[in-house]
Order: structure tokens, then sequence, then C-alpha cells
């Protein structure tokens, strides 16, 4: 492969404006007066990616719209999930990494082959569930999926197999309780898996659209999700609102995950069951 | 006596995720595929509901359009994250950033991807508005039965590459240096190179990406429900979105439930596949 390097460069800078163009058109339509969105296309301009004229006009008419509780909704959940999820899933990890126990091999073995069921095929059998105790249009019912996950589970066991067996056993010399351990010795020990494992819960929620289409389609708990793919069925399409929305959508995650980036590095080593 | 507070404790550490994975994934699964044996409120069981199901033209449909977008977009995007990877794993300025910005679409949700594109292949739209400058006519792209489903693929696509092909260069930059020395030694020339020392070593990690991607590929929902409704003509009526018209569109729950045992039963089977080979690969590797 030997191409030259300036070539390759430019072919690499290439690339990355194609999958930067879309990204830039849906922030400088998110910042643009509403009537200049469909402006300057045919025949098409500079104006139409370079603007003009700036505006902040489609968020804080966003702010005045239903689409800012559908936004609160996503984060309360995601909060919740996150929260949650990490007590379920570290605790779970914590017991099935560390306390010797029967059948503990069959344990995981059954978490991780359970998990291994994608979430949305089983959506609707779950849903029918859930129709049963009434959850629909709550939070319980929209948080609730999220909060078991198989990865998380994995990634943090991966991760508390790793610190040394002596610090636990110093810690029981001490007398301290399993909870304990778990909670000042192994915690503390783990900011960089909990955040892993947290960004894998954040991005379950905020990416969901099937379940809390069915479970929550009432106005006071739609999700952002749902709500920005309802801009365009409604009666008439606001775009300046519908761009100012997919901009806040997906700019919350893309930060998170830059400052989480170090974090997150993927490898198949960890992630194909290399055991 | 200290083995008793062992037991006890990892009990209560883990049974709220094994709770977890009993409510959300192995009821659920076990719910749906008791319901799709029932034939009558009364409770009595048979194949009626499979029966029906695959007697269905709309299914059959759904299953020739699934089969047809997974045999299309798999390869496709292995391939584009293969080729960006290759690309990519060079020790340029920025590089790191030029990477991230590929990546960056994963971040996106579907259901805001879906939106955007919508707009994007509006018959007065920016992709349009590009092609007539190059002199081309308009394209109808969702609205054509032809252009339908390559258009959801390109969205799914423009998501999916930049993701997979981190996997990728994890891999690439697995590989040791010393080998490609030794076959450089030999007089080998760039695709021999490629050919006897990437590749081979390229296996595990394409092997994890294909399945993973197949596996991501056919749960693809919100683009199809929010741009095309399955359509035209059923052209883009996946596997997910034909389970959801059938339970809440038809309200046939029964052929609902015998559609999603199938769909779990396809999508187990692959991961499964997934283990199988890769340790395969692990066991080669050893013997070698």
């Amino acid at each position: 492969m030997k191409i030259r390097p300036a070539i390759r460069l430019t072919a690499i800078i290439g690339v990355a404006l194609i999958f930067l163009t879309p990204l830039w058109w849906v922030t400088i339509s998110a910042f643009r007066p509403e009537s200049d969105i469909f402006a300057h296309m045919f025949p098409i301009n500079w104006e139409f990616m370079f603007p003009r004229v700036l505006s902040f006009d489609n968020f804080v008419q966003l702010t005045q719209s239903d689409f800012s509780r559908a936004i609160f909704n996503s984060c309360l959940v995601a909060a919740l999930t996150i929260v949650i999820g990490l007590l379920i899933c570290a605790s779970g990890a914590f017991a099935l990494a560390v306390i010797d126990f029967p059948y503990r091999n069959a344990v995981f073995a059954l978490v991780v082959v359970g998990f291994l069921i994608p979430f949305d095929a089983i959506a609707l059998p779950l849903f029918e569930i859930l129709r049963g105790y009434n959850l629909q249009n709550t939070y319980t019912g929209l948080v609730l999926p999220g909060v078991g996950s198989g990865l998380a589970v994995f990634m943090l066991r991966q991760f508390f197999l790793g610190i040394p067996k002596e610090l636990r056993e110093a810690a029981m010399i001490d007398g301290m309780s399993w909870f304990q351990i778990f909670w000042r010795v192994y915690l503390p020990l783990s900011p960089h898996a909990l955040v892993g494992a947290a960004m894998i819960l954040f991005v379950f929620q905020w990416h969901a659209y099937l379940w809390p289409l069915l479970i929550a389609p009432a106005p006071d708990h739609k999700v952002a999700s749902v709500a920005i793919a309802q801009f365009s069925t409604t009666f008439e399409t606001r775009y300046g609102l519908m761009f100012a929305g997919a901009f806040i959508m997906a700019a919350i995650p893309m930060m998170l995950l830059l400052l989480s980036q170090r974090y997150l590095r993927p490898s198949v080593s960890s992630s194909g069951g290399k055991e | 006596m200290a083995n008793c507070r062992n037991i006890a404790s990892a009990f209560c550490f883990v049974i709220p995720v094994v709770l977890c994975v009993i409510a959300l994934r192995l009821w659920p699964a076990a719910l749906a595929f008791a319901k799709s044996f029932e034939v009558s409120s009364a409770g009595d069981l048979g194949f009626d509901n499979y029966i029906n199901l695959f007697g269905d033209s709309d299914f059959l449909n759904s299953l020739r359009v699934t089969i047809l977008f997974l045999l299309v977009v798999n390869p496709l995007q292995v391939g584009l994250a293969l080729a960006l990877a290759l690309l990519m794993n060079a020790a340029l300025p920025a590089v790191g950033l030029w990477r991230t910005i590929v990546f960056l679409p994963i971040a996106i949700p579907p259901s805001v991807s879906a939106v955007i594109w919508g707009v994007a292949y509006r018959p007065d739209g920016p992709l349009n508005a590009v092609l007539a400058i190059l002199g081309i006519e308009p394209q109808r792209f969702l609205t054509s039965p032809e252009q339908a489903l390559s258009s959801i693929i390109v969205i799914v696509s423009w998501v999916g590459v930049g993701y997979w092909m981190t996997f990728i260069i994890a891999g690439l930059q697995d590989i040791p240096k010393s080998l490609y020395e030794a076959i450089m030694i030999d007089g080998a020339n760039a695709f021999q190179r490629f050919w006897y020392v990437t590749l081979p070593l390229l296996v595990r990690p394409i092997t994890f990406v294909l399945i993973a991607n197949t596996v991501a590929n056919f749960l693809v929902f919100a683009p199809v429900q929010i741009l095309t409704q399955g359509g035209p003509r059923g052209a883009t009526d996946l596997i997910m979105y034909q389970i959801y018209t059938r339970a809440f569109d038809l309200g046939d729950m029964q052929t609902a439930y015998a559609a999603t045992v199938i769909l779990v039963l396809v999508v187990v089977v692959i991961v499964s596949l997934q283990f199988y080979v890769m340790g395969k690969q692990d066991r080669e590797a050893r013997h070698r």
C-alpha cells in the first residue's frame, strides 16, 4: 500500500468531508432563519452551506414548544437509567467477578446469553407484559428496559477481574463487609469502567425509538427521539424547529462521546468473548 | 460460615441483574414463543399462526425485502469499513480528527438521522440541488419503489460505517510490524503484503464486525417507520416494521408473535455462529 502520503491525506480529508457535510448542513440550518432553510438551492450557491445571516430564533421558539418537554423527558429518563443501571450492573458484575459462590459460571452464562437477545426484537411481547401492569405513559415503563445491560455487566466484570485480590483480602482483614468492599474499594478504583458503562446505558436510552413509541405516546411522557419524528407528520412542518431539535439531539451524545472517548477504546479482544 | 456469608451477599449483589435478564429478555421471548402457538382463545395449541404467516403475501414480501437489504447492506458496510480503515490507518497530520469525524454519525439517534435525511431526499431538497448542478434530473429517492431501499441503505451506512471502521483499525494496529518486515525481505509487493499478512490477521475483527453489523441491520426500524412506512408498494417493508404493522395496524398479535419468534431465533443463531467461528479461530491459532 505505497500511496504517497499527500495523496492519502487528501483522500482521508475528502472522505471526512463527505461524512461531515450532512452534519454541517443540519447545524447551519438550525442556526439560520427558518425562511432561509430552503433558499439558495436552485441553483445551489455558496450561501446554502455558508449562511450570511445567523439567528437563534429556531432555538428560542423551540423552548416555547412541546419539544422542550420532550427533551426534559429524554434527559430525565437517561439520568435515571444511568444511576439505577450502574447500581444494578456494577453490583452484578462485582458478585460475578469477585465473590466465590456456587453456580457462578452458570449465572454469568445466563446473564450473557440472555442479553444476546437484542432488545428491539422482544419489544413487542415486553410491551404487552408491561401494559398488563399499567406502565404505559410512565417514567417507570420508559426507564425499566434500559437498566439491565449485558454489555455493561460484561465490561465491568472484566475490569473488576483485573483489580488485584490482595486489595480485598486486606479490606477483609480490616473487617469490611462485601458491601463496603464494593462501595469503598472497587467502585472508587473503576472510574474509567464506570464512565464506559454509563455511556452504554445513556446511548441505549437516547437512541431508543421503537420502545418509547410503544410505551409512552402521550405528550406528557413523550421523549425527544419520538417527538422529532412527529414534526413532519403534523399538519404543517416547522423545519426551523425540526433542525434545531435535531441539532440538540445530535450534539448532546456527540459531546458526551468526545468527552469520554479516551475511556472507550473499542477492541475486539475485549468484546468478542475471548475468555 | 464465611461461605454462607459469601452466598448470601452474592445473592443480594447478583439478584437485580438476574431479574433484569429474566424480566427484560427471557420472559418476553418465552411469552412470544408460547403465544405464537396459541390458535384459539380457549388456549388450543397448533402451528396455524405460522402457517397463516407463511401464506401471507405481505409477510413473504417483507422476508424477500429483508434478505435483499441484508445481502446488499452487510457486504457494503463491511467493505467500506475495511477500505476506510486501511485508508485511515496511517501516521498523518490530524488523522485522529479525521477518524473521529467519520465515527461521529453513530452518536446521532436513528430517528434524528432519519428525519434529516428525509429532508435531504425531498424532491426540492439539497441532494436534488447538487444533482442539478451536475446536470442530472431530479430523483424521487424515497417515493420511488426502485430507489427507496437504496436510500435507506445510504442512511444506515452513513451512520454505521465509521463505527465499524474503528474495530478494524484496532485490528490493524494489533498486527505485528515484524510480519511486514519479514515478508518484505522475501520481496513481496503491496498486494502480496495485503493478501498474505493483513487480510488473514483481520479475519477475526472482520468476522466480529460482519456479525454484529448483521444483527444491527436486522433491527432497522426508525427510518422505515418515519420515512416510507414500508412503501412505496412494500419496497422497504423490513421485518421489524412488518412485525410492528401486524401488531398495531392489523391488530393481529398471533402472527406478530410468530414473526417475533422467527426473528429472535434467526438473530440468536447468527450470534451463536459468531461465538462458534471466533472460538474455532482461537483453537486453530493455538494449534499453529
